[in-house]
């Protein structure tokens, strides 16, 4: 059996009377891409700050690379990489100083040498010395998932990655987590709702549903379980039916 | 303390490439600068009618010589530090609550607490970044008020009056940084950014306009310009017996102007350049002796703004903020 990279038993978080995630134990074995599946609200946001340890959870526990997220916050953060949803990073600072700062506080060893080789692996070069405020969402994109893998992490999380991108941007982003996983070996879990880009991506998926999890298995066994020529929206629909439906 | 200078570092080339701050904070320079020259302007007005009023005396064959006006340059920067602290404190606020505002808006803050930071790496590294602009501002802004005195009031300075103008220049930098903690602490505490910069923006009102204003207002000896007292010819030894029958007024009115912290830093101030008066050409000993407790108050506000941003600041309040 392949060793487990993220592991939560029990976890749940409240908001007062509002639960945004309920009981959650979910299980990503180390260099699997995982897409976490669900409508808006379902709690995957919630789910990934409680997992990069932006958040504490009400109840349950959290392992991330073999760290205990409550315990040892810290070490976790040393194995994770993130990219959340629109983050924009500083307009005023070039992609080598935006990119320099995560590397300092990542305690990344001669950060420029480490930077321009991400940037080279990333196919991202000539970039270094213009500042953000003029990059298109694309180009942003991939400085954010730069500063994520800048320390080499074992775990990758990225929030609505492909959010705002436009075809092209989707294309070479779907292009870039596919080599992370098969070059670098790196276990990616991605929250999405675009069921396209986990067929494409994605070796497993997790489904939640107002805030449970509703389903978790690889994706070919989810395929071969279910009838011929299911797509992955009719499972999907199956486990999260659709609004008004 | 490595994370701590990372940020720091980040925050003023940050700051440094920002045209909006580098507008406002010329725009104060310009301002104080003005301040001074229509101070020193005045002082020549001043002259002027007395060399006229000489020369009239001297015209009706009259030998007395009236004593000339004397030109205390410290006295002419009371319209800069007024506007320090006025238009200084509002632009603390602006800067302070920018600098949490941004990692907010931008969703930098969550990168940045996914790295093994501190607990108080992120309030103590764009605070000390913000002292350290305000520390660039406040000596510019002196060095500047210097020049002009020097060049536009024709003034010499002793060792004491770099003293005096030192000691208000540190002053006034902690006030400013004060304002910069509170105004970061709030933006960091409230979910909205928007309730932030209006608590902001209400505070200041409050403490540098209104209660400064109302006491000022209630002060009998302001009804008058010039003074009531000093209009009806009325000696010190008699003023303070009639105001010894409104003790009670005066208390509540005094108490009003002390609960600003902004009049604190004014009374010290004044008292420090010879603006007010009675401090005029007294040794800072004496200065002391009459407005430590305007010094003490200001110190432990700043000290509890800090404490505020500090406080407010950390991973876990922020991120329950901001979730």
């Amino acid at each position: 059996m392949a060793d487990i990279a993220i592991r939560t038993r029990g976890l749940t978080k409240t908001y007062g009377d509002i639960e945004a995630v309920i009981d959650l134990d979910l299980e990503v074995s180390q260099g699997q891409v995982f897409g976490l599946l669900g409508h808006n609200g379902a709690g995957k946001t919630t789910t990934v700050t409680m997992l990069t340890t932006l958040l504490e959870p009400t109840s349950g526990a959290i392992e991330v690379a073999g760290a205990d997220a409550l315990r040892s916050p810290d070490e976790v953060r040393r194995a994770l990489g993130y990219l959340p949803e629109n983050v924009q990073f500083y307009d005023n600072l070039t992609a080598m100083e935006n990119l320099r700062f995560f590397a300092h506080l990542s305690g990344v060893q001669r950060p420029d040498d480490r930077i321009r080789e991400v940037l080279a692996y990333l196919d991202f070069t000539g970039f270094e010395d213009r500042r953000l405020g003029a990059f298109s969402k694309g180009m942003r994109q991939r400085i954010g998932i730069a500063q994520a893998i800048l320390h080499s992490p074992a775990v990758l999380f990225l929030d609505e990655p492909t959010s705002g991108l436009d075809p092209e941007g989707v294309h070479q982003l779907r292009e870039v987590i596919v080599g992370l996983n098969r070059d670098l070996g790196m276990t990616i879990f991605m929250n999405t709702h675009l069921l396209s880009e986990v067929t494409k991506t994605c070796t497993s998926i997790g489904i939640l549903r107002q805030g449970r999890l509703v389903f978790q298995d690889t994706l070919e066994a989810t395929r071969a379980s279910f009838p011929d020529n299911a797509s992955l929206e009719d499972i999907y629909l199956s486990f999260v039916p659709a609004v008004g439906a | 303390m490595t994370n701590t200078l990372t940020i720091t570092r980040k925050e003023l080339l940050d700051v440094r490439r920002n045209r909006f701050l580098l507008v406002v904070l010329a725009f104060v320079l310009i301002a104080v600068v003005i301040s001074v020259v229509v101070s020193a302007g005045q002082f020549r007005v001043k002259l002027d009618e007395y060399t006229a009023y000489v020369s009239a005396l001297t015209a009706s064959n009259n030998s007395a010589t009236p004593p000339p006006p004397q030109l205390f340059p410290l006295q002419l920067l009371r319209g800069s530090v007024e506007y320090l602290e006025i238009l200084g404190a509002l632009f603390a606020i602006v800067l302070g609550h920018g600098a949490i505002a941004k990692e907010k808006q931008r969703a930098t803050l969550q990168l940045i607490y996914t790295r093994p930071v501190g607990r108080f790496a992120l309030p103590a590294g764009k605070l000390l970044a913000l002292a350290m602009v305000w520390a660039i501002a406040v000596t510019a802004v002196f060095v500047t008020v210097l020049a002009t005195l020097a060049i536009v009031g024709h003034a010499t300075f002793a060792a004491i009056d770099m003293e005096r103008l030192l000691i208000t220049a540190l002053t006034t930098w902690l006030y400013l940084v004060m304002w910069t903690a509170i105004a970061l602490g709030l933006a960091a505490l409230t979910k909205r950014l928007s309730t932030a910069l209006i608590i902001g923006l209400v505070l200041w009102l409050t403490v540098v306009l209104l209660l400064p204003q109302i006491g000022d207002t209630m002060d009998p000896d302001n009804q008058v310009p010039g003074g009531l007292f000093a209009s009806l010819q009325i000696a010190k030894p008699d003023e303070k017996a009639v105001l010894a029958h409104f003790s009670a007024f005066d208390t509540a009115r005094n108490a009003l102007e002390v609960s600003s912290v902004t009049k604190h830093f004014e009374r010290f101030t004044f008292a420090v350049l010879g603006i007010k008066d009675q401090f005029n050409q007294q040794p800072l000993g004496v200065v002391w002796a009459g407005v430590w407790n305007n010094a003490v108050s200001l110190w432990v506000a700043a000290l509890a703004a800090l404490g505020f941003a500090f406080a407010t600041t950390t991973r876990t309040a922020l991120m329950r903020r901001t979730s």
